[in-house]
């Protein structure tokens, strides 16, 4: 049945969940963190699955399942594995579903807490601290630019990197990514 | 005409070819795109799943930027796109969100003020020159090439910040197509998403996706055209990955719009692409 398998296949299987194990408060800390604030009136339609193009080929990526684990605030089996980080947020399931509970803004929703928990999948922290770090996702310094000169295109704008960590470390941002 | 020109970390990274015929081609058309200086990468969509304060405050001071310039801004990139409009938008309706977002910024020494627009390459063609202007800068018409359009996602949506075009039958990049005497074909599944932003998640799922609509396209048409560097590099990629040899070149739009305007094809970067269009070209003597 399942056509690609990979990690994390926490969505997979017909686990059953206990009425004594709807975890409330984390289903509340959801719908009070901006984006899932209409989680509730999902009613299991499907749109979102039927429409999203890597549930085409992701068989453990559902994401009407991720709305149902999510109303009865599943977080273990939502933060664990790598679920949460295969949304590609094209945003079909936020522009078809006709209750705009929007599965695509639930995910960011996940994304958020799974990092104040300190959970996030390793290319999104590689790609974070490039920002930081560079100002760039990936290095573009003297050997791009010599390129970049030979094609007739002028140097790279050089970011102010000292700002941009300033930003980042004024919210809080980097404490959260982890690490240096 | 001037805009800040917002060009974005892939494109400046490796895909000169993109940067250098939308260079081209604006220039042809009476627009300047002047750099913008400290100018960083807009964020990416993934910040913004992570950390919305972040997000929106790395995007505004690359908007502050442009403000200082007294530019609207001009990206060919979706993503970039979408980050910047998004936070620009808020930060111009939300005065909650904005005052935060300047308590930032003081570090910083800026200020957002909420003065420019924020507009994809594609979408500044078709509203600020208009289709007139552009059919009449074009010297050589593509009469005879078949283009399947490829809009990639953050072009359009989400529908309700980019408020541009029609999210489930857009027609922009087709008209632009057309008006250089090429064919943009319908095609089926058309505007689906080619999922480049999980290729550092689960390449093997993009790839699939990639191939996909590069099969379906290559039934209709000669060439698929885009106007992101993701969208590009995912159809590109796929290919090359592939175990049997490419055979549809992916073209970026400045790059075709360039060829109907005579430009060169060398100095218009086509053969940085990484799957050869000159065949397709040359039986069509577009060269």
């Amino acid at each position: 049945m399942s056509k690609v398998v990979g990690k994390g296949t926490e969505l997979t299987g017909n686990k059953e969940i206990r009425i004594a194990m709807v975890d409330i408060d984390f289903r509340r800390r959801l719908l009070e963190t901006s984006g899932a604030e209409r989680l509730m009136l999902c009613h299991q339609c499907g749109t979102c699955t039927a429409d999203c193009p890597v549930a085409k080929y992701v068989e453990e990526f559902r994401p009407r399942k991720i709305a149902r684990l999510a109303v009865y605030g599943q977080k273990d089996r939502l933060l664990g594995g790598d679920i949460i980080w295969l949304c590609a947020g094209c945003y079909t399931c936020y522009e078809r579903c006709p209750e705009q509970v929007q599965v695509s803004e639930i995910v960011s929703t996940l994304r958020k807490i799974a990092l104040k928990e300190g959970i996030i999948h390793p290319t999104y922290r590689a790609l974070m601290k490039n920002i930081a770090k560079m100002g760039y996702i990936y290095e573009i310094d003297d050997f791009e630019n010599e390129m970049r000169g030979d094609e007739g295109l002028p140097n790279a704008p050089e970011p102010d990197t000292n700002e941009i960590e300033a930003i980042m470390r004024k919210i809080g941002f980097l404490d959260l990514l982890g690490g240096h | 005409m001037r805009y800040a020109f917002f060009i974005g970390c892939t494109t400046l990274a490796r895909l000169w070819g993109y940067e250098v015929s939308t260079r081209q081609t604006a220039k042809r058309l009476g627009v300047e795109l002047v750099d913008m200086p400290g100018s960083s990468c807009c964020g990416t969509t993934y910040l913004e799943t992570l950390d919305h304060m972040t997000a929106v405050a790395v995007a505004a001071r690359n908007i502050c930027i442009a403000e200082e310039m007294g530019l609207d801004i001009v990206t060919i990139c979706n993503g970039c796109n979408v980050v910047l409009t998004k936070a620009n938008k808020e930060l111009k309706e939300d005065s909650e969100l904005r005052v935060k977002v300047n308590e930032v910024l003081t570090e910083i020494r800026r200020r957002f003020k909420g003065t420019i627009k924020v507009k994809h390459f594609v979408k500044m063609l078709k509203e600020d020159i208009g289709l007139d202007k552009i059919r009449a800068s074009v010297e050589r018409p593509l009469k005879g090439l078949r283009v399947g359009a490829h809009y990639g996602c953050h072009m359009l949506k989400p529908s309700d910040v980019l408020l541009y075009d029609d999210p489930e039958a857009p027609t922009t990049l087709d008209e632009l197509i057309e008006v250089t005497g090429a064919k943009s074909i319908a095609y089926p599944n058309k505007l689906e998403c080619c999922t480049g932003p999980i290729m550092g998640i689960r390449e093997d799922v993009t790839w699939r996706v990639g191939l996909e609509k590069v099969e379906t396209v290559k039934k209709y048409a000669d060439i698929m055209v885009t106007a992101c560097p993701f969208c590009y590099l995912t159809y590109e990629r796929c290919q090359l990955m592939a175990e049997k040899s490419p055979d549809v070149p992916i073209v970026h739009y400045p790059q075709l719009l360039g060829l109907a305007m005579g430009l060169d094809y060398e100095a218009l970067g086509i053969e940085s692409n990484k799957i050869d269009a000159s065949r397709i070209l040359e039986t069509l003597n577009f060269r």
